[in-house]
C-alpha cells in the first residue's frame, strides 16, 4: 500500500518537473492584503486573466513550440521588508523568466536592486512614484532589466495641473501626506506648476499624516486663503476624511489629486462627498470599445463583482501580460536575458484594452528614463468619481479614445 | 470673523477630544478598582465596532446594533479580566501588564483575519451634513459623540453613586482590603470595572467609526491620546478626563492651524511630559497616601 503511494508520488513528481519545462514562469508581486490590495489584487486579476487568455490559445509560440504561463503568486503586504525578501527569493530561482507588479514605491526601491543585480525582467505596474525609475539613472546604470508599465507621478502632476489651469483657476492650495509618496507628489505638483507657466498661485501647503482624521485645520487653511481648488496627494482613507471635513466646512471647490482618488477605500469612504473629484487614470471601467467591454466583462464574470476594485491596476496588469508574452515570442526563449533585450526592441504592436503598444521601450539610456517607461501623456486620460464608480471627466477624452480604437 | 475661525478650530477638536475621554474613561474605571489597566483597550474599541459592523451587515437596525456592540464590549472587558488580570492580581504580581497586551495583540491579529485589514465605513442613520449653530458647522454626527460620551459616563457615576452594587465598587476602590473585611467581593467588583470599562470602550468605538471609519487600525492613534488624557487628568479623576479631552482635542486642532499641520501630535506629548514632571497624580488626581 505504502509502495503505490510513493510510486504514485514520485511519478508526479516527475511529471511535475517535466511539466515545468515546458512552461513560462511569471512571478507577481504585489500587496494581496493590506490598505493597498485593491490595486494589488485588481492588478494580479487583471494580469492572471490574460495569462488565462493566453494558456486557453495554447500559450505563447516560443520558438518551435507553445508554451503556457506558470504563475508564481508572492503577497508583499505593502511592507518593504517583505518586498526585499521576495525579491530575494525571486531573484535565487534560476527558471524564472521575469516579475509582474508592485504597487507601492517603498516596495520598489527596497526588492529591485536584486533583480537588477541578477538581470531579471521585470515590469513594475502600478507603482507609479517617480524614484522607481530615477534611482536607475542616478546611479548612472549602463544596462537596466527594471521596465515600468504605468503613468508616472510626472505625468500625473502635469495633469492635475493642467486641469487646474483648463478649469480657469488662479488660486490653489496643496495637501499631501507626510510619507514620501506625499511628499515627493508635492514637489512633482510644485514643479508642475513652475514649468507650465505659474498660471496659478499656491495660497496654502497643508499636510497631514497617516490616520488622521480631523481635517479641519488644514481645510480651514485653504479656505480662508481663498483657493479655488484643492490639489491632493496621498492615499484612500486619509483623502476620504478630507472630503468629508470639505462637506463638513461647505467648501465647494473642486477636489483633483493623483490616481489614489480612484481607490475603492477613498470612493467608499467619503461616499457621495467624493463625487466630482477628479484624478489622472490610464483606464476608465466604461465599455466604450469592444476590446474594453470584453475585458470588463470577462473581469466580472471571473471573479464575481460588479466593480473592479481600482480598474486601471487591472487593466495594467492585464496589458504588461501581453506586452511581456510579445517580448517572449520575440526572444524565441524564456531566458530572462533575451527577453529583456526583446521589450527594449519590441518589432510587433501589442494589442492592449489600455491602447495598443507600438515600441513602447527602447533601449535604456541613464540619461532619459522615458526609455523604459511605456505611458506617455496620450495613454491617460482625467477620471472623475460619480457615485462610487470613476467616469471620464472630460467628455473629449472618451471621444479621443473611441476614435482612436475605431482606425 | 478670526473669533468664529477659533471657535470651529476649537469645537471640531474638542468633539474629537470626547472620544480620547470616553477611552480614558475606560482605563479609570479599572485602575479605580484593581489599580491596574487592560493596555489592550485600543483592541477593545476595535473589536466592538467590527463587531456592530457585522451586526449592521446581517440587517439589524441601528438601535440594536448599539446595545449589541456593546454587549460584546462587555464580554471582552469580562474575558480580559479573566484570561489576563484576575490571576496576576491575586499574586499580586505586575503580569497583567504583558498578559494585557498580549491579549491586545491576540485581538489585533484575530481582527486582521476574521474581518481583513482594510478601512470601511460605518453606515450611521446620524446625518452627517452639516448643520450651523452661532456661526460655526458642526455635524450631527460629531454632536452625537458628545452626547453618547456624556450620557454613559453621567450614567456610570450615577450608577457608582446610587446603587448597592456601585457603593461597593466606590468601596473597594478607596480601599480594598478594607472592602473584603466587610463582605465585599473585590474579586467580583474588579470584574464589574472590567465589563463597564469594556461597555465604554465599545460606545466609543460606535460612536467614533463612523467618522473614523473602521479597521484593525483604528483605534491606535486614538488610545495613545487616550492614555495622554487618563495620565494628564489623573487615573482618579472622574470627570476631569472630559475636560482634560476637550482641551486637548481643542488643542491639537489650534496647534496643526498655528504651527503647521505637522505639529499636531506636539501639545499631547507635551502636556504629557509637564504633567508627570509637575502633577505626577494627574491634574484632577489626588495624592495616593500610602499606609504601611
Amino acid at each position: 500500500m505504502n509502495k503505490t503511494i510513493l510510486a504514485a508520488l514520485t511519478m508526479g513528481l516527475f511529471s511535475l518537473q517535466a511539466y515545468a519545462a515546458d512552461t513560462v514562469k511569471i512571478a507577481l508581486t504585489g500587496p494581496f492584503t493590506g490598505g493597498s490590495a485593491p490595486m494589488g489584487v485588481s492588478m494580479r486579476d487583471g494580469a492572471k486573466l490574460a495569462i488565462d487568455e493566453i494558456n486557453r490559445a495554447g500559450g505563447i509560440q516560443v520558438g518551435a513550440r507553445k508554451m503556457k504561463i506558470e504563475v508564481i503568486e508572492r503577497d508583499d503586504e505593502a511592507k518593504n521588508e517583505r518586498g526585499a525578501l521576495i525579491a530575494q527569493e525571486l531573484a535565487s530561482m534560476d527558471d524564472l523568466s521575469g516579475v509582474i507588479g508592485t504597487v507601492n514605491t517603498g516596495v520598489v526601491l527596497a526588492g529591485d536592486k536584486y533583480f537588477q543585480e541578477k538581470g531579471l525582467t521585470k515590469i513594475i505596474t502600478p507603482a507609479a512614484g517617480s524614484a522607481s525609475m530615477t534611482q536607475w539613472s542616478k546611479a548612472g546604470v549602463k544596462d537596466l532589466s527594471i521596465f515600468r508599465f504605468s503613468a508616472d507621478d510626472g505625468i500625473q502632476a502635469s495633469m492635475v495641473v493642467e486641469e487646474a489651469i483648463n478649469r480657469r483657476l488662479n488660486k490653489v492650495a496643496i495637501l499631501h501626506d507626510s510619507t514620501n509618496y506625499g511628499v515627493s507628489g508635492r514637489d512633482d505638483l510644485l514643479n508642475q506648476i513652475k514649468s507650465q507657466g505659474n498660471k496659478l498661485q499656491v495660497v496654502a501647503t497643508e499636510k497631514f499624516n497617516i490616520g488622521d482624521k480631523d481635517m479641519t485645520a488644514q481645510l480651514l487653511k485653504a479656505k480662508l486663503s481663498g483657493a479655488q481648488a484643492i490639489l491632493i496627494w496621498g492615499i484612500g482613507p486619509e483623502m476620504a476624511a478630507v472630503s468629508n471635513g470639505m462637506a463638513k466646512l461647505s467648501m465647494k471647490v473642486p477636489l483633483i489629486g493623483g490616481w489614489t482618488l480612484s481607490m475603492s477605500n477613498y470612493i467608499d469612504n467619503a461616499g457621495k462627498n467624493g463625487n466630482g473629484t477628479m484624478m489622472p487614470q490610464t483606464f476608465i471601467e466604461d465599455p466604450i470599445t469592444p476590446k474594453a467591454r470584453s475585458f470588463i466583462d470577462s473581469y466580472h464574470k471571473a471573479y464575481g463583482v460588479t466593480r473592479i476594485p481600482s480598474p486601471m491596476s487591472a487593466a495594467q496588469g492585464y496589458d504588461a501580460v501581453y506586452v511581456f508574452a510579445a517580448a517572449v515570442k520575440q526572444a524565441k526563449s524564456t531566458d530572462t536575458h533575451k527577453i529583456k533585450d526583446a521589450l527594449e526592441d519590441l518589432k510587433e504592436p501589442v494589442k492592449g484594452v489600455i491602447a495598443t503598444w507600438k515600441h513602447p521601450y527602447s533601449k535604456w539610456d541613464p540619461a532619459n528614463e522615458q526609455t523604459h517607461e511605456a505611458f506617455r501623456r496620450a495613454q491617460a486620460v482625467m477620471g472623475m468619481v460619480q457615485d462610487g464608480r470613476v467616469v471620464f471627466a472630460n467628455k473629449t477624452d472618451r471621444q479621443r479614445l473611441m476614435k482612436s480604437a475605431g482606425k | 470673523m478670526y473669533t468664529l475661525l477659533i471657535v470651529q478650530l476649537a469645537v471640531s477638536g474638542a468633539l474629537m477630544g470626547m472620544v480620547y475621554a470616553l477611552i480614558a474613561y475606560g482605563f479609570q474605571l479599572t485602575f479605580a478598582t484593581s489599580k491596574s489597566i487592560n493596555f489592550g483597550q485600543g483592541e477593545l474599541v476595535m473589536l466592538s465596532a467590527l463587531f456592530s459592523l457585522t451586526l449592521i451587515d446581517t440587517g439589524l437596525p441601528y438601535w440594536l446594533v448599539v446595545p449589541g456592540g456593546m454587549l460584546f464590549g462587555v464580554v471582552l472587558g469580562l474575558f480580559v479580566e479573566r484570561a489576563g488580570v484576575r490571576l496576576a492580581l491575586e499574586q499580586k504580581s505586575e503580569g497583567w501588564i504583558l498578559l494585557t497586551i498580549i491579549l491586545g495583540l491576540l485581538g489585533f491579529s484575530a481582527a486582521e483575519n476574521i474581518w481583513g485589514r482594510d478601512d470601511r465605513p460605518f453606515p450611521t442613520p446620524i446625518p452627517s451634513d452639516p448643520v450651523h449653530i452661532f456661526g460655526i458647522d458642526v455635524t450631527p454626527l460629531e454632536l452625537s459623540v458628545a452626547i453618547g460620551v456624556l450620557a454613559v459616563m453621567g450614567l456610570v457615576e450615577l450608577f457608582k453613586r446610587k446603587t448597592l452594587l456601585g457603593k461597593a465598587f466606590e468601596a473597594v476602590s478607596a480601599d480594598r482590603d478594607a472592602a473584603q473585611l466587610m463582605g465585599i467581593s473585590a474579586t467580583r467588583t474588579i470584574q464589574l470595572s472590567y465589563g463597564l470599562s469594556g461597555l465604554v470602550a465599545a460606545l466609543a468605538g460606535i460612536l467614533v467609526a463612523p467618522i473614523t471609519t473602521v479597521g484593525p487600525t483604528m483605534a491606535s492613534v486614538l488610545i495613545l491620546k487616550a492614555f495622554s488624557v487618563a495620565v494628564v487628568a489623573g487615573l482618579d479623576s472622574g470627570f476631569g478626563v472630559v475636560l482634560i479631552g476637550l482641551f486637548l482635542g481643542a488643542l491639537e486642532s489650534l496647534t496643526s492651524f498655528y504651527l503647521g499641520s505637522g505639529w499636531r501630535e506636539a501639545p499631547g506629548l507635551v502636556l504629557l511630559i509637564l504633567a508627570l514632571a509637575v502633577r505626577p497624580n494627574g491634574v484632577f488626581g489626588k495624592a495616593s497616601i500610602r499606609k504601611v
